[in-house]
Order: structure tokens, then sequence, then C-alpha cells
């Protein structure tokens, strides 16, 4: 009753001095500390509760938070309100107006903004007390040591290459030093389906480990965009593909640049005329161009409060945290699936095991080369190859391109022999890759 | 704002392109207009919604109903800020302590976008429902957060009330109840029509009974005549239909049952392959089993057609169960089959032969679109409606899509809450074992918290520490009065007496984490019941946070 005595008394108080009687009662974490005092029944033995908890959550946790995006905002908004006051968050990019059906601290005046900056700005302005620290770029711009700061990392990312960056860079510093063991909390959400999980890096499976659930982007072949055209997805991809370099040469296609994304609709649009396809938009081109996916406020309100949810359960130990994965499907009722994804033992982050490739006597390095392009379980698009002699096919730079090319024509076990295997990198692989051939 | 125009209304071969370059809300609302399109975004923008009661979590249901651009929102609630709402409520700041927090909450919520009025009535809502009744009935829906249950419930009957009318107004209402960790989101509904589930696919091929002009068109090819190159690039479609064709006329008019004959009917296809590595041939054979899946209505779809509400129509008929009777009567006739998709998905193939293939499949449609126009339009005359009472795009839709419609009939909040529905039966079936076992106990300790409430005028866990053993064996009690014995032995289970101590744990507090899961799921299911595209739920879930898992319940 006394904090209701006490509202009813700051009523015609000036607002910073209301204020200064806000953040003094402590009561108002009412609703919170229950959970925080009392144990449950499924609360582990670790937990002290009280005040020592609710220290170290408010005062002494230090929480990183990757991307201000959808997820992010929502992300922030959960921390700040769960007791988290020194949270940090990273975005490199801007406020566009197509954001703003979700990315709900954002306003019209915000577009073209930083997406970190504002994002923390609204957040210290609507919860006093919180501190929070943008920095507006990408992860990877920061050193390891920026990292390892930190008690918890909650990444809601779109990219995946991103995704594969900070997990693997949290599973070597936790190989390195076992005492360096940061949970990652990774959530991701597409139109009304979504999924949070908790990566402990080392101990359970990391986010490399199911990279072969990925549905691969789907890739129209070649040859159907140039010759055989059947729909208008496939006409837009030529007018992309094959249309933009030929005509604009070395201007980039921006597909940010509805001037850019017009004169694709254009070309795609006239080449769908000769076809006598039918179908070619505005925004199914821009949707096929920038791999639109379908993107809502109350999606990402789930996932974002389930990682929330975990980050919460890990600082304080208040309730067993997610072991170690959540799928949310929206679309048919609700149905929710609860289960532990497995360690990948020859998963290149975190597994001890090296992978192996059957390959084919006559196969040549070009062939090698598709097969480990089409693995689900690698996602590379670009790969460089070596062997102990140096490099084996890397497609930069140019010189080194130009010298290893003839490499493509020639036999696989002409260039390896029957022992040797190879090492592949590739721009969206965040380590190396050992890969053993198994001749058959 | 069509996410893509329809093929079938596409122009082309025009000179002339237009520019459909997005306007500024069609920018903004790209992402879910994707999910939903114009027809979803229309429903979206006439919606009227009301929340009863003003916490976190129906706060952050609504903020996810007011970014996708509902018409209009109110809320209802009395009570003035205190610091404790603004700790967990995103949706208001230090300042508003001491005001109305309707008021508050309505100021910060209409910030997040321009095209949404929001207003606040400062009222108690219990004398509301008893004095203007008319307040509530003149919403799209309704959503009571953390209410007293025995408001819930009266909100609740005053709805299925007005359903029961003829032509009355049919308002869902979305009941929501957290405590701590723990949730539950219930919905009642009279009965809700689904448009567009949004099936994976919506293709109706006619493999097995393919209508003349795509039977015609499957025997006239001459595959011995062609070259490597054009004989690569016949559709699969076109394959499969001319093998079952072949196949009939050998086996008696059949088409293959047995294993044996499916095997059979695979080395047919085989034998016409001129080279290995035809992508063609490989796509025939792994869609071969189309062939033995009959083109029928969909079982779930003949269902409905064998409703009551579908067979006897009136001039009060919602326009779905005026489409249903229409494609009841519309398969009366030969050949029997629902009316053909003009969609054909991608296949290997040539340009050509895939547009070819495509316009039999769009001409079939537009025979059969304008067959079901003329035999709906005699139906409306005859009950006595206007022909243009099903609009020409309701009925596209339903003709393009005919697998992807549902009804829901569900139950009263209070039927479900009283145990007079199917709770008695997911009693005598509980086993611990079960999955959802933890999430069944939980809607049991909800259910008894509400009792307790009743009872005490305070809700479990409220009290200082001391009283929680004392809270959870009264609960405790009430559970085994609402299990009746039913679960053997003197005590109950331990999932039951672990889910009580987590419910009063919680006290009946809302987390802030708790409040933004369970405001996402109900704006989901808001959604879905305002666009009638996707299938909401009915009518409980439980949202167990400890566990991060869930439990769907018909109760």
């Amino acid at each position: 009753m006394t904090a209701a005595v006490l509202n009813g008394e700051t009523n015609g108080l000036a607002s910073s001095s209301k204020l200064e009687f806000y953040l003094a009662d402590t009561s108002r974490f009412e609703s919170i500390d229950k959970i925080l005092d009392r144990r449950g029944p499924w609360t582990n033995e670790l937990f002290q509760g009280g005040q020592g908890t609710k220290d170290f959550l408010r005062n002494q946790s230090k929480i990183l938070v990757i991307g201000a995006g959808g997820l992010g905002c929502e992300i922030l908004q959960n921390l700040a309100l769960s007791g988290f006051n020194d949270i940090h968050v990273i975005d490199m990019d801007t406020i566009d107006i197509s954001n703003l059906n979700r990315q709900f601290l954002f306003r019209e005046s915000d577009v073209g903004k930083s997406k970190a900056l504002v994002a923390a700005e609204f957040v210290m302005k609507r919860v006093p007390g919180v501190k929070v620290t943008p920095y507006h770029g990408k992860i990877q711009d920061h050193p390891i040591t920026f990292y390892e700061q930190f008690n918890i990392v909650v990444a809601g990312l779109d990219s995946i290459p991103a995704r594969r960056w900070i997990n693997a860079t949290l599973v070597q510093m936790a190989q390195e030093d076992e005492e360096k063991i940061i949970p990652l909390v990774d959530g991701g959400t597409e139109g009304f389906k979504g999924q949070a999980r908790v990566i402990l890096p080392t101990v359970t499976s990391c986010y490399e480990c199911s990279i072969d659930m990925l549905t691969p982007p789907t890739a129209f072949p070649i040859c159907t965009i140039a010759n055989t055209p059947r729909l208008p997805e496939h006409c837009i991809e030529w007018a992309s593909v094959l249309e933009w370099p030929k005509v604009h040469k070395d201007k980039k296609l921006d597909t940010d640049d509805p001037d850019h994304i017009e004169w694709l609709y254009q070309q795609a649009s006239a080449r769908a005329a000769q076809f006598k396809i039918e179908g070619v938009t505005w925004a199914l081109t821009q949707g096929v161009v920038k791999n639109i996916i379908p993107a809502i406020a109350s999606t990402n309100a789930i996932i974002a409060a389930s990682c929330c949810n975990e980050a919460l359960k890990i600082a304080t130990a208040c309730a067993p945290y997610l072991d170690n994965y959540m799928m949310y499907v929206g679309n048919d009722s609700v149905y929710t699936y609860t289960f532990e994804y497995e360690k990948r033992p020859e998963c290149p982050v975190c597994g001890g095991e090296s992978l192996t490739a059957d390959v084919g006597r006559d196969w040549t390095l070009e062939k090698f080369i598709e097969t480990l392009i089409a693995r689900q379980d690698l996602q590379i698009s670009k790969p460089s190859l070596s062997y102990s002699r140096g490099a084996l096919f890397w497609p930069s730079p140019p010189d080194v391109f130009e010298a290893t090319r003839p490499n493509l024509d020639r036999l696989l076990i002409d260039l390896l022999g029957e022992e040797e295997g190879v090492v592949v990198t590739d721009p969206s692989m965040p380590v190396s890759v050992n890969i053993s051939l198994n001749y058959v | 704002m069509d996410d893509s125009i329809d093929v079938t209304q596409a122009t082309t071969g025009t000179t002339e392109i237009p520019s459909y370059r997005p306007d500024a809300k069609t920018r903004r609302y790209d992402r879910q207009l994707r999910l939903w399109a114009s027809a979803g975004q229309r429903s979206l923008e006439s919606a009227r919604v009301l929340l009863v009661g003003s916490d976190a979590t129906g706060c952050q249901a609504l903020k996810n109903l007011v970014l996708p651009g509902i018409s209009q929102f109110t809320i209802l609630s009395p009570n003035l800020t205190t610091s404790q709402d603004v700790a967990t409520n995103f949706f208001l700041h230090p300042d508003s302590v001491g005001f109305p927090i309707a008021e508050e909450s309505v100021k910060y919520l209409k910030e997040l976008n321009p095209a949404v009025e929001g207003s606040s009535r400062v009222e108690d809502p219990a004398s509301l429902v008893s004095t203007n009744a008319d307040f509530f009935t003149a919403f799209t829906l309704i959503i009571a957060s953390n209410i007293e249950p025995s408001l819930e419930l009266q909100i609740a009957d005053l709805l299925w009330e007005a359903s029961l009318t003829v032509g009355g107004p049919e308002i869902p209402l979305i009941a929501i109840r957290n405590s701590g960790f723990v949730g539950r989101v219930e919905i009642q509904l009279r009965e809700h029509s689904v448009v567009d589930t949004h099936p994976d696919t919506t293709h109706t091929l006619r493999l097995d009974a393919p209508f003349p002009s795509l039977q015609q068109h499957a025997r006239s090819l001459d595959l011995s005549s062609m070259d490597s190159m054009e004989h690569s690039h016949v559709p699969w479609v076109v394959l499969l239909v001319r093998a079952a064709s072949l196949w009939k006329e050998s086996h008696g008019g059949n088409l293959p049952e047995t294993s044996e004959e499916k095997l059979a009917f695979k080395d047919l296809l085989r034998k016409d392959k001129v080279k290995g590595d035809e992508e063609n041939y490989e796509e025939a054979l792994a869609q071969a089993y189309r062939v033995w899946n009959p083109s029928e209505v969909p079982w779930e779809v003949r269902q409905l057609l064998d409703d009551e509400s579908v067979m006897n129509i009136s001039s009060s008929s919602k326009n779905l169960q005026l489409l249903l009777h229409t494609l009841s009567q519309y398969i009366v006739a030969p050949p029997h089959l629902p009316p053909t998709s003009p969609s054909l998905p991608d296949m290997h193939s040539s340009t050509t032969s895939y547009v070819q293939l495509q316009n039999l499949y769009k001409k079939e449609y537009q025979s059969d679109l304008a067959r079901f126009k003329t035999l709906l339009a005699e139906i409306l005359l005859r009950i006595g409606l206007e022909e243009g009472t099903v609009s020409d795009e309701e009925i596209e839709s339903f003709v393009k899509n005919v697998g992807g419609v549902g009804i829901i009939k569900g139950r009263s909040l209070r039927e479900s809450k009283e145990g007079r529905g199917l709770l008695a039966t997911e009693i005598d079936g509980f086993d611990e074992s079960d999955l959802s076992a933890t999430c069944f106990a939980m809607h049991l300790a909800l259910l008894a918290s509400e009792r307790f409430f009743v009872a005490h005028r305070r809700w479990p866990g409220t009290k200082a520490r001391d009283d929680m053993a004392q809270d959870n064996r009264e609960v405790e009690e009430i559970v085994k009065g609402v299990l009746g014995g039913k679960i053997q032995g003197a005590e109950i289970p331990d999932v039951f007496v672990e889910s009580i101590a987590e419910v009063t744990r919680g006290g009946f507090g809302t987390l802030p984490t708790t409040a933004a899961f369970l405001g996402g799921v109900v704006a989901q299911e808001a959604i879905k019941l305002v666009t009638n595209q996707y299938t909401p739920l009915d009518n409980t879930v439980v949202i167990n946070l400890v566990k991060s898992e869930s439990a769907k319940f018909k109760f």
C-alpha cells in the first residue's frame, strides 16, 4: 500500500523529482521479484535468490544484443524491463520505411538514421535507469577481446554469415579458455514461424552444428534463366544476374535503390512479355532480388520474448534454461516443439572429427567444387581450396585465380594423389575446413 | 497493393509497361503484405479492437496490432498507474504514475502508427457490462487481459448471447491469464470462417482425371519422333497424364492400385526415356504418386459440405457457407470434381511447352469458374439474395483454392471453464508421461486459482512468503475437486503439485518477458481471426516458460 500512497503524493511533483521517487522505489519490481525471491519446483539448487541474485542481474551483469532490427527492438525492450541495466547493442543498418511495421522503437522521422543509436536512445528515454551502449557497425570489426566482457550474448540477426561468425567466435573463445563460456541466445523468424535456441559454446550443439537444417536460398539454374524461363522469377533473375552487369558494367546493383529495382522491373517485364510469361510485378521484383522474408511484429515478439526469458534464467538461475531449441509455428493454430539439438561430431566449428567427401576417380577439380557448393552441411558459395603445396583453386585475388584456374579441368586424383585432402575456406564460413577424400 | 498480380489477370505483350512502384503505405507494410496480401490488410484496417484491463500483456498484444495497422483500439480500465505498472509495461513512463493507465498507455501506443486511432475509457468495466452492452458489441474483437474471473465470464456471456441472435455480431473474445512463467490464452468464438488457410500447395493437377483438352494434349504428343532436346523438355505433368491414360486403357479404366501396379506404372514411364539423365522423367517418377491421389474434394472440405449450416442455407448465411453450398451442387454434375485451379508448379520444361500447358489449365479454370458463378447466381436468387452478395474477388479466390478453406465451431468460455466441455475427456485421458501433461496441470492450476480468487478476492501467492504453502494447499484442494477422484490415489500426481507451486510462485504478477510472449501469441491469433486467413487457435493454449514449451487443448 505504501507505493500507492507514494504515487498519490508524487502526482503534483515536477517530473524530475517524480522520476527520483520512481527510481528510489524498489517495490516497483514487485512482479519480477516474486520469481527472484522465491524458488520454484523446477529451480536449480544453485539458485540463491534474493538480494544477491537481484544485485548480479541489475548491477553486475553486462549483456550484448546483436541486431537492432525486428528482433533487436523487442529484445532491447524486454531486457531493459527485466532488469538488465548494462546493455550493449550492435547493428550496421540504417532505418528504412519498411522496418516500421515491426521495429517499434523507430518513427518515420528516424528513416535513414542508425538503428543501434536510435534504439538505444529510445530505450533509455522510456526506461529510466537503464544504460544502453550502441555500436553502429559490423560485428566483425570488433576484436575478440570486445566480446569477452559480456556475460551473455543475445542475437536477433537476419544474416546467416553474421550468425556463423559470432557463433564461431564464442566457441573459439571457450575452446581456448574454458572459463570463458559465454552463452549465446539466438532467435530467428519468418512469417508466422520462428525459433529460439540457447548455445553454450563447447557444451551444447552450436549454430554450425545445425547449418544443414537451413533451406538453401532458391537458386535458379543459369540455363533456365538464360534459355527456358517459365516463371516471372526467372525473368527477374535474368534481369538482375545477366542483364544488369552486361548493361551497367562495373556499376554495382543496389537493391535498396528504387531506381535500380525499377530498371530490373522494366527489363523483366519486357522479357516476360516476349515469352508470354505473366506475373512480373514491382513487389515481386523487389522480393526476388532482395530475397525478402515476410516479417511481422507478433512473431518477433514471441521469439524475442523467448530469447530474453532464457537470458533472464541464465543470469539468475531462477528456472532451468532452454535445452536447447524451441520452434514456434503459428500458421495452423499454435504449435511449439522443444527439443535438444545434438552436437554434430564433424561440425567444423565445435566438432573434433574431420569431414570426408566421397569422390569419383574421374572427377575434375571443378566437379568436386560443384559438389562442395551443393553440400547442405557446408553452405558455401565461393570456396577457396588449398593443399600441402599451396593454393589449389582460389577465386581471388585475380593473379592467384589466373594461376590456379587451369587446375579446374584437371583430375582430382592427379592433383592430390590417393592420400591427400583439401582445406576449404569461404567468405560465408567462419572457419577453414579440412576435408579428406574417399575415392569410390 | 497485391503482392503479386494474378496470372490470369496480368496483361502481357503491351508495349507500355506500367510502373507499380509502391507508395509510402505499401512500403511501410511490405513485409506483412507478403503474408496476407491486400485482402487481409483491408480487413485489418477495418478492425476495431477493445482491450479490457491495462496490464503489460494486453498492451504488448495491442502493440503488435497497432503496428500492422488496425483501424482503431480502445483501452478500458478505471485504474490509475502505479510504479509497479510502469516497471513491467513499456507503454508507460514514470511520469504516468498517478494518471489513468488507459489514457497513458493509449498515448504511448498511438505513437507506433499514425494511421491508427486510439482511445481510452476510464470506467469500471463491470458496471459498463451491465449498463451499456452496446459499447462492447461495437468492436470487431475483444481482448481481456488478466481481468477478474467473474468479469471475464460476464463479457464472454454478453458476446456469446449476442452471437446467438440471427445476424447478430460475432465478436471473438481472447482471454489472457498469466502468473510468473506461466501463461494461458483462451479464445471464445461461436463460428469462424477461414477463407485461406495458406496450404502448402494449391495445385489441382487432375492427373488421374484430366479434363478433355489436357488429355488430348498429352495423347497427341509423338514422343518417338521428337529430337532429344524436345524429348527432355516435355513437362512431367504431361508425361504423367499420358502414362496414366495409357495405363487406364490397358487396365479396364483403372489406375494403379497395388504396390506392384505402381511399380509397373513407373517402369512403363521409364521405358519412354531416351537418355539416362532426362530431368523431366526424373521429376515425373518422383511425382508419380500424384496419379493415384484422387482429385476429388479434400476430406476436410467434404466434412464442411455435410454441415447443417452449409446444407441448409438462407439469406442470413455467411459467404463461405454460400460458396460451400454452391460447391456441393457443383460436384453433383460429372466429373464430380472441384473446379480446376489455374496454378501450375514450376517444372523442367521449355518455355513454350510450359506456357502452353499453363494456358490449358487457365482456360479450364475460366470455364469452371463461369459454371460455378452461374450456379451461385441461381442459388442466390433462390434464397432471395442479390447477385453481388458474394464479390467476384471472393468467388475467384475460393474457386482457385478450394482446399484452403475451413470453418471452426467454438464453445462458450463459460462452458469450457465450468468443465462442461471437453475438460472431463482430457482428465479421463490424462497421462503423466504425455508431453502436454505439465501444461494441462498448469491449466488446472490457473482454473483453480480463479476459483480461489472468487472466494478470497486475492490471487494465490500474493501474501507474504510464508503463506505460499497455505495457498498451495488450498489450490491443490480445488484441483482435487475438479479432478473429481478421476485420477487415482489420495494424492494428486506430482506434476499437479509442481504446476500449482510454480503458478503460486508467480503470484499472478506479470513478467515483462511473459507479457511479450503472450502479447505476440494473442496478436497472431487476432490477426488470423480478423483477416480470416490462416487457422486460429480453438480454444486454449498454455505456455510454460519454465520449460519453454506449450500445449493446446479444446476444452
